[in-house]
């Protein structure tokens, strides 16, 4: 079990994508990082950083980024409250409906992004497969 | 427990003599967009008379598959007339067009690009937009979305805003009193494919379910009548009430593979939008039945018992082969070689469609291929 957010969630979770054909296949043209940014709730008093820089259907690179430290650039941000990140990985929230109704909120280009709406749910499918405890 | 979502839809005027709406409604300036072939015909001419008085500028210069640079086009005729009104007149191109010169005219400095759910873009600030569907099938006058072609790229842009649904959709029956059996049979595929695909969407709701059972009941069984009777207003209503309430349906449930493909042979072949997506609608069925087992059993029901089987999709190909929709690339023709050739970019366009996100059944890039295989 890890728990979310932690170096070693983010660890698994970059293990797991690189260990996805479903995955692999979805974003196997996709080049860019993205940053998902889990905000503060009434649950959950920090703001906190997951980096993953994915290329070509893998992982390169993941880095959970606690609060205080330098936060990353990236091509995309993900960014939700704590609550829903928790529903979302428990599959009860879809990634893009999320989206469309403000519990998350995707910075970066749409137009980019609307053409890998696939890998969007593929990533999230793969998250989902984390052991996770909150 | 349902996730959170929307139900949207326009204010819907239909039945008999519903273009009197335009009589009575306060407009002043009225751009009306349409296709070349509409203009030529009585059907601009009966809506024209409804706004006698008004300062009127057509632009009939959408194609069948409306592309950025007619918009843009029909954006400065809109700009140096700044209307209050925006109807758009025609078939799916016509209203999709309609929605993205709207969009444009309210905030010029916007790409049609920049039309996004996840946008706002705050329309509907200066003037209104009124679709008026003269084929029974699109759905377009009732959602959100809308397509158009690049110039320069064989592709099916899919934009979609809450923000550029109309204002007022007219479903006047008697507009398609005169449309042609063919296309008739491919709005009518359309409409039906919109019906199912939203039916079995993961997104489905109980919103979008009872507005897909209706419009499968109303065009499965009245069709028939129109095709062997075209003037019977009474079947030509149910089938043109039962599409607009598939597209509300699909635009607040979304699209499934059928239609991924169907765009993406569209933008390659240039094939009807109907045909296209009837094409694979069987095959996809079959495909994604164990995923909505109940949902397609249900779906099965809805067909008149001389069409219907055990195999849903058996009993789909079975309706679409008596209305006269073609069941292969060769019917469509579209040569073999050609298709086969084209083959990894129609896959490679239809897994970038969000169809594939909300489709009854993930897909993989290879469970795309073998569906675009089944149609040779």
């Amino acid at each position: 079990m890890a728990k979310f957010p932690s170096d070693e969630w983010v660890s698994e979770y970059c293990n797991r994508l690189n260990n996805n054909p479903d995955y692999a296949d979805a974003g196997k043209t996709w080049e860019g990082d993205i940053l998902f940014v889990v905000q503060p709730d009434e649950n959950y008093s920090k703001t906190e950083y997951i980096y993953i820089d994915l290329y070509h259907g893998k992982c390169r690179s993941a880095k959970y980024v606690h609060e205080g430290e330098e936060v990353p650039k990236a091509e995309f941000r993900y960014v939700g409250k704590y609550g829903n990140w928790i529903r979302l990985l428990n599959k009860e929230i879809d990634p893009i409906q999320g989206i469309l109704t403000g519990k998350f909120k995707l910075e970066g280009s749409m137009m980019k992004i609307m053409r890998y709406t696939k890998a969007a749910k593929e990533m999230v499918n793969t998250a989902a497969q984390v052991k996770t405890e909150f | 427990m349902l996730p959170l979502w929307y139900f949207r839809t326009p204010r819907i005027i239909f039945g008999e003599d519903s273009l009197s709406f335009l009589d009575d409604h306060s407009s002043s300036k009225i751009l009306v967009v349409t296709d070349n072939f509409l203009s030529n015909t009585p059907i601009l001419k009966e809506v024209l008379s409804h706004l006698s008085g008004k300062d009127i500028k057509v632009f009939s210069e959408i194609s069948p598959e409306p592309r950025l640079s007619e918009i843009l086009k029909g954006r400065e005729l809109a700009s140096r007339l700044d209307p209050d009104t925006i109807i758009g007149l025609g078939g799916g191109s016509s209203m999709d067009a309609a929605k993205i010169l709207f969009a444009l005219h309210e905030m010029p400095d916007l790409s049609p690009f920049d039309i996004s759910p996840i946008n706002s873009i705050k329309l509907h600030q200066k003037s209104e937009l009124i679709e008026i569907p003269t084929t029974s099938g699109t759905g377009s006058e009732c959602s959100w979305a809308a397509v158009f072609s690049d110039d320069t790229e064989e592709r099916k842009n899919e934009i979609a805003s809450p923000e550029i649904m109309a204002d007022y959709a007219i479903l006047d029956p008697k507009l398609v009193l005169d449309l042609p059996k063919g296309i008739t049979v491919n709005t009518a595929t359309d409409a039906i494919t919109h019906a199912i695909e939203a039916y079995t969407s993961q997104w489905r709701n109980p919103y979008s379910d009872a507005m897909a059972e209706k419009a499968l009941d109303l065009i499965l069984n009245n069709l028939p009548t129109v095709l062997v009777n075209p003037k019977d207003i009474n079947a030509r209503n149910s089938v043109h009430i039962g599409a607009s309430m598939a597209g509300i349906s699909f635009s607040n449930s979304q699209i499934g593979l059928a239609h991924a493909l169907g765009h993406a042979l569209g933008a390659i072949f240039k094939t009807p939008h109907g045909e296209s997506v009837g094409l694979y609608l069987p095959h996809v069925t079959e495909f994604n039945y164990e995923a909505a087992k109940d949902r397609y059993d249900k779906i099965n029901s809805f067909f008149p018992d001389e069409y219907r089987t055990d195999k849903v999709w058996e009993t789909i190909r079975s309706y679409l082969n008596a209305i006269g929709q073609v069941t292969n690339v060769s019917e469509a023709g579209i040569e073999r070689s050609k298709y086969e050739k084209e083959l990894g970019k129609i896959v490679s366009l239809a897994s970038e469609s969000t169809g594939v996100i909300t489709n009854a059944r993930d897909a993989s890039t290879k469970d795309i291929e073998n569906i675009a295989r089944s149609i040779l």
